[in-house]
């Protein structure tokens, strides 16, 4: 039997629609996704890509304007450019890693107790958050830097860190709150399941896509931050090479006219961000989307 | 959301929660400058300190109350701070709220202007978007709102100062006034044009985008099709009635934007050496200036925290009549309209 066996004589056969499929790579962000995957391994080989020492002070050859020697030229210590740019880059893209870390470890503790936790508690919780989202993050962080004296990476991170967890605290709160009455987490507690195991096994699993277009934009805040405070005077020291203490030079570069010290990190900077930025928006419709099929 | 019925008893609530946040914030800054490592002494005797022997250091803590343990230097502050006297600031060696006298004003008028220019040019271009969807301006004001919420502020800054005072030479970098002429407008003026700029652009871009999207939610409501079929022209829908509509939305935006906009003045004063209280309470953290920084903490944190709980409130009084999913879904009203 052939399909043409069932066809009706004297009706206008309707041709479906062909579905289309479309292209994998549309509306996904692979050009940020590239680039920022150059930017990261070329920070990651750093020492093979790198045509000078970064820390070398060439006192002969500072505030050059970028030529064939000197890539992007050379900062007003007469350090490389180029080579500090990748060399610099781990350092920013290391702060703004770990201190995402951070942020959102104590976010997920805070939030899931305060999802947990009985209404009294909560709500006081909920509101010391406010209070914390209140002050201008940036005042805090450079009043606890300042008074924390000379940083170094590690230290930055921490702070940053601390200062950035409670939107995130107070999504995953919301989410906690709603699946805490649930048969599963109330069978895992009472077979014995301690806090961490819940959190983990139970909780975790169904708040991470909520977060996760939240976590990616922490990086870049971090990123930001990092840059501000370095740039301040209040970050890290020049001596630590990060995009963001290569532009604290940028007030000398100013006097002098060297363009290239304030606009090339300055450039990486902002084509990283924009990156990371376009991965969060993609992440944030992937979600979206998946919630309006519910 | 449940509706308050006791306007009283809703708005001593929310008077209580202020107090209580400045209460708790005004602790937190007093133990945590207290607690951090460094020497006070430094900033009212600069380098003096070193040549200090231990019994002259003793004495002069003693006589700052810098020895008593900090609960007790906590209640004495508070006890003078509800007296209106808020001590003396270790650097400048006056009275704080002279210090910040000379200041404040600077920073009003740059935080200030800066706040009411943003969101008159978010709103305006907003409309136009919203008027002009999908069009080549709104694609355009979309993608630059994307790249610009990127941009670092005090790069942006940098950049500005790098192109229109180094290389052209037409606006100058820093400052409020050139010596002697603190009461020209028009030196003042030219002053605060690249401060301003900034401030402006590091947040037009992305307010003028929610205007956009709640403009465009509004015009697939099904009072558009009604007012249409009575014959009102476009404008007329666009403004006397979408636009009114979304307006609890856009002030609520606008109190709750205040902290950001502060917080951006201070980037941008500091980048300006622009003499505000931004440039002050940088220097005073720095300097362990402790009553200078205690004051200006609070007034940043009363200024936020009143607009945070005002925008708050807004939001709570609106009523949420539609929904994204009630919205109608077709494109028709938007193609006729």
């Amino acid at each position: 039997m052939t399909d043409n066996d069932f066809v009706l004589v004297g009706i206008k056969p309707i041709k479906l629609p062909e579905t289309i499929n479309p292209p994998w790579w549309r509306g996904r962000p692979l050009f940020s996704a590239a680039i920022l995957a150059l930017i990261i391994l070329g920070c990651i080989f750093a020492n093979s890509i790198m045509t000078k020492d970064p820390t070398f002070m060439d006192l002969l050859n500072y505030s050059k304007a970028p030529n064939s020697e000197f890539l992007f030229g050379t900062d007003t210590l007469g350090r490389d450019i180029f080579s500090m740019i990748w060399y610099g880059g781990r350092i920013s893209l290391f702060i703004g890693v770990v201190a995402t870390l951070i942020s959102t470890t104590i976010a997920v503790i805070f939030g899931s107790i305060s999802g947990l936790a009985p209404d009294w508690l909560d709500t006081l919780m909920m509101r010391l958050t406010e209070i914390f989202l209140s002050v201008p993050t940036l005042l805090v962080v450079v009043i606890l830097q300042a008074i924390l004296g000379k940083a170094n990476t590690v230290s930055i991170s921490i702070v940053i860190g601390v200062t950035s967890w409670m939107s995130i605290a107070k999504v995953i709160r919301t989410e906690v709150r709603q699946i805490r009455n649930s048969e599963y987490v109330i069978a895992s507690g009472c077979m014995g399941g301690g806090f961490f195991h819940i959190l983990r096994k139970h909780l975790a699993p169904n708040f991470v896509s909520s977060i996760m277009f939240m976590v990616v934009m922490n990086i870049r805040t971090a990123i930001v931050s990092e840059s501000t405070l370095s740039f301040m005077g209040i970050g890290l020291p020049l001596e630590i090479i990060s995009w963001g203490s290569m532009l604290s030079l940028s007030e000398k570069a100013l006097l002098s006219g060297s363009w290239h010290v304030i606009l090339v990190p300055g450039v990486f900077l902002t084509v990283t961000l924009m990156c990371i930025t376009n991965i969060g928006n993609y992440l944030r419709s992937e979600v979206n989307r998946k919630e309006s099929n519910m | 959301m449940r509706i308050n019925r006791n306007p009283l008893l809703y708005i001593t609530k929310k008077i209580l929660l202020f107090l209580v946040s400045i209460l708790i914030l005004s602790i937190l800054v007093f133990y945590i400058s207290r607690k951090a490592p460094g020497d006070p002494l430094v900033s009212y005797y600069g380098d003096r300190t070193e040549k200090m022997s231990a019994a002259e250091r003793h004495n002069t803590m003693e006589r700052l109350g810098l020895n008593d343990p900090i609960h007790i230097q906590y209640i004495r502050w508070i006890e003078n701070a509800a007296k209106g006297n808020f001590g003396i600031s270790f650097k400048y060696k006056q009275n704080v709220l002279e210090v910040i006298e000379g200041r404040i004003t600077n920073t009003l008028i740059l935080g200030g202007i800066g706040f009411v220019l943003t969101f008159v040019f978010s709103l305006l271009l907003g409309i136009l978007c919203a008027w002009n969807e999908d069009s080549l301006l709104d694609r355009i004001v979309r993608q630059v709102g994307t790249a610009f919420s990127c941009i670092p502020e005090f790069w942006f800054a940098l950049v500005l100062i790098l192109v229109f005072s180094v290389s052209w030479g037409i606006l100058p970098s820093s400052g409020a006034y050139s010596t002697g002429m603190e009461n020209d407008v028009l030196n003042r003026i030219r002053h605060l044009i690249l401060p301003m700029a900034v401030v402006i652009s590091g947040h037009l871009w992305y307010y003028a985008y929610m205007i956009r999207n709640k403009l465009l939610e509004e015009v697939r409501a099904d009072y558009v099709l009604l007012a249409k079929s009575k014959g009102l022209t476009k404008k007329k829908i666009m403004f006397r009635h979408c636009l009114r509509n979304i307006m609890p939305t856009f002030i609520s935006i606008m109190a709750i934007s205040v902290p950001h906009i502060l917080g951006g003045t201070y980037v941008v004063e500091t980048v300006f050496s622009y003499p505000g209280i931004g440039t002050l309470s940088y220097e005073s953290a720095r300097f362990h200036d402790y009553n200078l920084l205690m004051l200006l903490c609070m007034l940043t944190g009363i200024v936020v925290i009143f607009f945070n709980i005002l925008g708050q409130a807004i939001n709570e009084q609106i009523d949420p009549r539609i929904k994204a999913n009630e919205a109608v879904e077709t494109s028709e009203v938007l193609s006729y309209d």
